[in-house]
């Protein structure tokens, strides 16, 4: 039988594991509103039984380990959702900006309908009906040079701000490239850290809640692959090349000049290019070569056809002086066109005649005007407005695109979180329950201790003859 | 279900987010009155908005060219009318020049047609507000009509130094009209010349010139013989003339009428695809904010419930 020391033993111990059970719940009390932590639980379990001739007898409690409730299966499906989320917000972030730049806004006009009166549209629209004013010979070439420069000004400027969006996803992507490097090492030296920890026995429970956020931020730049292993690391690999694996960082990912300066990824060790789809790397690099580019892409065929109609008409229209042969338009794209730099220092050199010396001949005029209406077989057999307007609508399109998938995306992520929420979330009011559990069995079993030492002397007091 | 802190929270602040979202957008629409502002709130409405604001204003420049063409037109008809009260008049002295003999009547006469002659080219040579000589056909930069004098001062003949040629002007969506007029027209196909037309036979100055040189030396039978009835051909081509314009008039009013009404018919579809409808917007916000102050209300009484209030 245990005896009075063995059962001092037994409550002992017992104290122990109900300090133990304190200290947990304060541990879950004081991380309630970590993000990335996981409840922590007590697993107790009654210690060795000691054989007696009366049959087995109990010998109190032994706390056996502390673990966290941690569901691995959700954990993966949170990473591949934070990829699509942080892919979608990238792209509806880049595709927004270019929308802003493009200017193309309806706002109220005094005195007339609603409009977007400031974009390239509007612009358009003044330049060919500028052309229209000189066919009744009042109109002003002043003007009409006046409105090409503008119109010339807005492809500049929404072409070079085109560039610039596209240089700033480039630098994003640059810097997600070294945050992802940063969080692969990271999780490497986790990893060291965990095994060691665990080769005790027990699991490193809070090593294992900052490993697993590294992981959902590294997951949120580019789409990974997170594998676990039996000695408690996680292997990393993007795009099938092995990031990490156990203690190491064994590659990271690098950037490369793809052409035209435009960004793309590659490993380190081998420079194999990496197909990067989700995350914001991902989302950065499908929006910067799809719709941004397919929209610059769009501007410059049209500033061309431009260019190049209103040329083929005007250089053979003579002006005032009986000169001809000059262009109207100068550059070959958005981001050049500009006007015939004489023609703005001296407008009545505008070529507005199909004849010389016959000034009330605006027949070029006229023609010029004309282009305005007509269906061009480089751009869709739309008109010059036509294919603007287009251009204009599949960006919008583009955008609500991405912002549907940011929305599902995103409602996706919230349920997904709130199960962990529910999984491993602290509530307080468990703890608080939890905790007064502990304290009246720590008060049980200081009782017990009391009762023991009571007893104790008692039987020592039983050994001397002399006290009374 | 297990509910942790943390799931209320989050969900609480998710909901409130979403709700502060839908009230900044319906509070923005209630402000500008507009439903579409940016491509991404209707891609498909912004498309067909663009094309009719181009519309639009292609539509307003057609007006302004109406405008100014009816005015060119009205200058045009003032100097055509002076034109066919000069024949008129020459018509009348070339009849009473028949019947007299008296050679200081003659010659009365004779200073009369010249009086005549120089007001003709005055008029011929109109120019409009711009300083453009509205009958020379596409060359308006010179007098279209130069006059050489023998040396006693009388204008011995009238060289026409304008074109046949004249340029369209757009007054319509895929419409144009020509508000130019070429003085003499001798090449028999093109525009019918004003004073001059090879097909007409008429030519103004050769036959008021001749008209008083007949006068001037006496030869009254040429006068009745040639002069009167050519003069009369001037006239029914001045008169064609005229009706020419009346009908360039008219067309130019039809033409204006019709971009009114395009006008009007572009604001109403513009205004249905862009307007927003007040009353929905307000209701709608007003539903919002209800939600609004809900949620605030019920997170506020659930989120000060915790076991610790109860516990000693």
């Amino acid at each position: 039988m245990l005896g009075l020391f063995g059962t001092l033993d037994l409550a002992s111990r017992s104290l122990a594991t109900q300090q133990e059970g304190t200290a947990v719940a304060g541990q879950n009390m004081a991380n309630v509103n970590n993000p990335a932590y996981a409840r922590q639980q007590l697993n107790v379990q009654t210690s060795a039984p000691l054989d007696t001739t009366a049959g087995e007898e109990g010998t109190g409690d032994d706390v056996v380990s502390i673990t966290e409730v941690r569901d691995s299966l959700l954990d993966s499906q949170i990473q591949s959702e934070n990829s699509a989320t942080g892919s979608f917000t990238a792209q509806q972030s880049a595709l927004q900006n270019a929308e802003a730049y493009l200017g193309e806004q309806i706002t109220n006009t005094s005195g007339a309908s609603a409009a977007s009166a400031n974009g390239l549209a509007a612009k358009l629209s003044n330049l060919f009906n500028s052309f229209s004013s000189l066919t009744t010979g009042a109109g002003d070439p002043a003007a009409v040079v006046q409105s090409a420069q503008e119109v010339a000004t807005q492809f500049n400027q929404v072409s070079a701000n085109l560039s610039q969006v596209q240089s700033n996803l480039n630098t994003s992507i640059q810097n997600d490239v070294a945050s992802s490097n940063q969080d692969l090492s990271d999780i490497a030296g986790l990893n060291q850290q965990i095994v060691l920890a665990e080769a005790g026995g027990g699991t490193a429970n809070d090593l294992v809640d900052t490993r697993e956020q590294t992981i959902e931020n590294l997951a949120s730049m580019a789409n990974i692959s997170a594998t676990a292993q039996a000695d408690g690391s996680v292997d990393i690999s993007i795009g099938g090349v092995p990031m990490v694996t156990g203690g190491s960082a064994v590659n990271g990912l690098q950037t490369y000049d793809g052409g035209g300066g435009q960004l793309l990824i590659q490993d380190e060790n081998s420079g194999t290019t990496l197909a990067v789809t989700g995350g914001s790397i991902g989302g950065s690099i499908t929006a910067r070569d799809g719709a941004l580019a397919g929209l610059q892409t769009s501007l410059d065929t049209l500033a061309s056809q431009l260019i190049t109609q209103v040329n083929n008409t005007y250089s053979a229209g003579y002006d005032a002086a009986g000169g001809t042969g000059q262009p109207f338009f100068t550059g070959a794209g958005a981001a050049d066109i500009g006007v015939n730099s004489a023609l703005v220092s001296d407008p009545t050199q505008f070529q507005a005649s199909s004849a010389p010396g016959a000034g009330g001949d605006t027949q070029i005029a006229l023609a010029l005007a004309n282009l305005a209406t007509q269906d061009n077989p480089a751009l869709g057999n739309q008109s010059l407005t036509q294919s603007y307007a287009q251009t204009v609508s599949n960006l919008g399109n583009a955008i609500n695109t991405a912002t549907d998938q940011l929305n599902t995306s995103q409602a996706i992520s919230t349920t997904l979180a709130n199960q962990r929420s529910t999984e491993s979330g602290v509530s307080i009011d468990e703890e608080m329950t939890n905790l007064m559990q502990f304290q009246k069995a720590y008060q049980a079993s200081a009782q017990l201790v009391t009762t023991l030492n009571a007893m104790m002397e008692i039987v020592i007091d039983m050994d001397d003859p002399i006290s009374t | 279900m297990r509910v942790s802190n943390s799931l209320f929270t989050n969900n609480f602040l998710a909901q409130i987010n979403q709700l502060q979202q839908q009230q900044i957008q319906l509070q923005n629409q209630a402000t500008t009155g507009l439903k579409i502002s940016l491509p991404e709130d209707d891609p498909a409405g912004i498309n067909q908005v663009l094309d009719l604001q181009t519309q639009a204003a292609a539509n307003t420049q057609y007006q302004s060219n109406i405008t100014q063409l009816q005015g060119a037109a009205t200058t045009a008809a003032t100097a055509m009318n002076s034109l066919q009260t000069i024949v008129e008049q020459a018509g009348e002295i070339a009849t009473e020049a028949n019947g007299t003999t008296t050679s200081s009547q003659l010659a009365n006469y004779a200073t009369q047609v010249g009086t005549l002659i120089q007001e003709a080219l005055q008029t011929a040579n109109t120019q409009d507000a711009q300083g453009h000589y509205i009958f020379g056909g596409t060359i308006d930069s010179q007098p279209p009509f130069v006059a050489t004098t023998d040396s006693s001062g009388n204008v011995q003949a009238v060289n026409y130094q304008g074109n046949t040629e004249v340029s369209e002007s757009q007054i319509g969506p895929g419409q144009t009209v020509s508000a130019q007029i070429p003085g003499a027209n001798t090449t028999g196909s093109g525009p019918a010349g004003l004073l001059a037309d090879s097909r007409s036979g008429a030519d103004l100055f050769r036959d008021l010139i001749s008209l008083q040189q007949n006068l001037i030396s006496g030869n009254t039978a040429a006068i009745a013989s040639t002069d009167n009835p050519n003069l009369t051909t001037d006239e029914n081509n001045l008169v064609s003339g005229i009706a020419a314009n009346g009908v360039l008039q008219s067309t130019l009013e039809s033409a204006s009428t019709a971009a009114t009404q395009l006008g009007a018919s572009l604001t109403t579809q513009t205004s249905n695809l862009t307007s927003a409808d007040l009353t929905t917007t307000l209701t709608q916000l007003d539903q919002t904010q209800t939600a609004f102050q809900a949620a605030l209300q019920s997170g506020e009484m659930i989120m000060n419930l915790s076991i610790l209030n109860y516990i000693q």
